[in-house]
């Protein structure tokens, strides 16, 4: 029963503190419409989620399950591009924050943006949400007799104790102040991203597709396991593995110079604006 | 701009080296466990770890040791490639049934 619930806890953490950061950061900012269409992608892909678990379950399947593998890595690394794509255009909205009412009117969320967080919040649920309804459907398969109910109850109580500790987590961020949250869910946003791609490498990496380079890079197994809480928190909000491989440590590594570059193209380009409308309104 | 491309090509290379020959390894998971428990391989070998699923329920095979993490369906087989290991013992076990426990003995 415990075991259960556990289970359902690490499976359902990352896709909690995903939806978790998103809601957050719209709801200190403003943005309800934005919160609607993460609150939208989430529950739609628990729907999803239901319906692919039970189809791959059978022996029908249509695909086999390495090429499942090969699609969600492929899911993962179309994540990490849209996520990047919504940390952009945050800084730059953070950037403009406490600008005039007319200023933030034209913030309004742009419809490719409200689909963009309905995406992130979509993929994050979907891919754990998945893996939950096969261990829960194994669950009920197993146990086919007066305590599959019960054991199905601590399954969707570990999920519920995700979504409590996700809550947890980011009501410590209401203490800051709206300059230092945005500035720490940004870095955040960031890390989780890295994340992302790390795991998605990993998977290509199992399936044979990449070369890990170097199996083990290092070993933190003494200082921090995967199955502590800490650990478990680490490793869903920004991949932490204790004993990641070269090609792993490389991608991560290689995320965040690149999006500091693209974060700062994006300054360039936000002062540019700033220079050039006073002009405009003075014409 | 030259050195940056030349680094990520000589790193893709590198990568994609990977496809060298590799070693099928038949593994089981049935009710009672893993089945071999324990499975040899000498150091640096590349290995197609062939997980089957004999029982009715989803099973993860999982190891931090080995960084690896994959769920399999009842009655399906997944593949999961291991490569360059140095020798030492790395544990397996099925994340949905703890009590199944296995390990890769690399010589």
């Amino acid at each position: 029963m415990i075991e259960t619930l556990l289970i359902m806890w690490r499976e359902s953490l990352e896709a909690a503190l995903i939806v978790g950061i998103l809601l957050t950061y719209l709801a200190r900012s403003g943005e309800r419409a934005g919160m609607r269409y993460v609150w939208a992608g989430a529950l739609g892909a628990v729907v999803a989620a239901v319906a692919m678990g039970l189809a791959s379950n059978g022996a029908a399947a249509r695909l086999g399950p390495d090429a499942q593998e090969l699609l969600q890595a492929g899911v993962l690394l179309l994540a990490v591009g849209v996520l990047s794509w919504m940390v952009v255009w945050m800084h730059r909205n953070a950037r403009q924050m406490g600008g005039d009412l007319r200023r933030r009117a034209d913030r309004a969320l742009a419809t490719g943006r409200l689909v963009g967080l309905a995406a992130i919040a979509f993929v994050a649920v979907f891919r754990e949400g998945v893996e939950a309804v096969l261990f829960l459907w194994g669950v009920v398969v197993q146990r086919a007799d007066a305590s599959a109910p019960a054991l199905l109850a601590a399954g969707v109580a570990g999920a519920g104790l995700a979504v409590a500790t996700a809550w947890l987590f980011f009501r410590g961020f209401a203490f800051l102040n709206l300059q230092t949250f945005f500035r720490v869910t940004g870095i955040l946003l960031l890390l989780v991203a890295a994340g992302l791609l790390t795991a998605g490498v990993n998977k290509l990496i199992g399936l044979g597709y990449l070369s890990p380079i170097k199996p083990q890079v290092w070993n933190t197994a003494w200082l921090l396991r995967e199955d502590s809480l800490l650990g478990a928190l680490l490793g869903a909000l920004i991949g932490y593995r204790s004993r990641p491989s070269l090609l792993e440590v490389l991608a991560f590594l290689a995320y965040l110079p690149a999006m500091g570059w693209a974060l700062h193209r994006a300054d360039l380009a936000a002062r540019g604006a700033a220079e050039r409308a006073p002009a405009r309104s003075a014409a | 701009m030259a050195r940056p491309r030349l680094l990520l090509t000589a790193l893709l290379l590198l990568a994609a080296t990977a496809r060298a020959e590799e070693r099928s390894v038949p593994l089981a998971v049935a009710e009672h466990g893993f089945a071999p428990p324990e499975v040899e391989a000498a150091a640096g070998e590349r290995l197609r770890l062939e997980v089957t699923n004999q029982t009715a329920a989803a099973i993860e095979f999982e190891s931090f040791e080995l960084n690896r993490e994959r769920v399999v369906p009842p009655g399906r087989t997944v593949a999961v490639y291991v490569s360059g290991l140095s020798p030492g013992r790395y544990e397996f076990f099925d994340d949905f049934h703890q009590e199944r426990r296995g390990a890769l003995v690399v010589k």
